[in-house]
């Protein structure tokens, strides 16, 4: 009678205590940026887009390059922005590759209606990565820099950031039909 | 030293966000949609944990904080453009570069389209600074200033407001997809 009226309680508890997915990789995200503004500075990746223009620019047209005032505040491509995006890309191969996560290489995922075909997906990824780059750099930063890095550091900017990208996202996203078995 | 610190960080947060499903273009769609909110209950516990870290840890050792400027009509009309296209493409400028090394396809596309909207705002930039980014400029504020608090304290209370959200939140809400109007 005890055993019985013991060891259910303890079994719920332990389902109860087990963290979701979210919770662990959200800890450990949190470790990483502190750890990064510890060694060297808070995390951010939108700066490398233009940093990488600057890099082309300068060997195509050095005149322009060193005319152009915004070329010349991004500076140099050498920074550890770029190292960290370099890393992203390992990551995330390393990541995709080493199991745990259902994912077939080289696979699109539709998430609009009208994306019946991979070049209909291909054009909405081309265009959405033009204006997800040009908005960053308006704000002066994106979801790791403004977001993350920014409401870490207490920053109303990131604040005011997240408010506005959260509020265009999901009115577009509203406004969008999904694909159909999207979720 | 940096470079290679940097190079670090970039290999465990591109994996930390392929395991979460940021690089996942139908999750995005997901939290936007406010079906899955597990990324945005990631988001804000990483923010939550960061800050009372760097805030601790700035009371023991130098700590390299940066702090963007708060000039409002930039960063507010960046945002809402922003917020467009993670709608309309379903990845932000890190995660698509986790889903190329993943082996996405569409990932790549916008990873293009992100070199291109980075060359269109080189190309702007002199015609909307005046206009977008040197007005309504406060400077480098936080909000232990806007509140005048201790730095430690404002970092506190947005822990406890993020995590009492995140905890009170549902992380799955609706059903089929049909039920969008």
């Amino acid at each position: 009678m005890t055993h019985a009226s013991t060891s259910v309680p303890i079994t719920t508890d332990r389902a109860a205590v087990s963290p979701p997915r979210w919770a662990v990789l959200g800890v450990l995200f949190g470790v990483l940026s502190a750890a990064a503004i510890a060694l060297y500075g808070p995390i951010g990746v939108s700066g490398t887009y233009p940093r990488f223009i600057g890099a082309i620019l300068r060997r195509l047209t050095p005149d322009y390059a060193a005319s152009n005032p915004y070329l010349v505040k991004m500076g140099s491509l050498i920074t550890p922005e770029t190292m960290l995006v370099v890393g992203l890309l390992i990551g995330g191969f390393l990541a995709s590759r080493l199991g745990g996560m259902p994912y077939k290489a080289g696979a699109v995922e539709m998430v609009h209606a009208e994306e019946t075909t991979n070049g209909k997906r291909y054009f909405n990824a081309f265009l959405g990565g033009l204006l997800i780059v040009f908005g960053a750099r308006l704000a002066g930063g994106c979801t790791s820099g403004h977001i993350i890095s920014g409401i870490t550091q207490l920053s109303v900017s990131g604040l005011l950031f997240a408010a506005a990208v959260f509020g265009g996202g999901m009115l577009t996203a509203r406004l969008i039909k999904p694909a159909v078995g999207g979720r | 030293m940096s470079l290679l610190y940097a190079l670090l960080v970039g290999v465990v947060m591109g994996a930390l966000l392929q395991r979460v499903g940021a690089s996942s273009p139908r999750m995005i769609l997901a939290s936007l949609r406010l079906r899955n909110l597990a990324i945005i209950k990631f988001m804000a516990t990483t923010i939550a944990v960061g800050s009372v870290l760097v805030y601790l840890m700035s009371l023991f050792m130098p700590m390299h904080f940066d702090i963007k400027p708060t000039y409002v009509l930039g960063v507010a009309i960046g945002g809402v453009i922003f917020g467009v296209g993670f709608a309309v493409a379903g990845y932000c400028p890190g995660p698509c570069v986790v889903g190329v090394g993943e082996g996405r396809r569409d990932a790549l596309m916008t990873v293009v389209g992100g070199i291109a909207g980075a060359l269109l705002f080189t190309l702007v930039y002199t015609l909307i600074e005046g206009s977008l980014i040197k007005p309504l400029n406060y400077g480098k504020i936080t909000l232990a200033d806007l509140l005048h608090v201790p730095a430690m304290a404002a970092a506190v209370g947005l822990a406890a407001v993020f995590l009492t959200g995140v905890t009170l939140m549902p992380t799955l809400r609706g059903k089929a997809p049909s039920a969008e109007p």
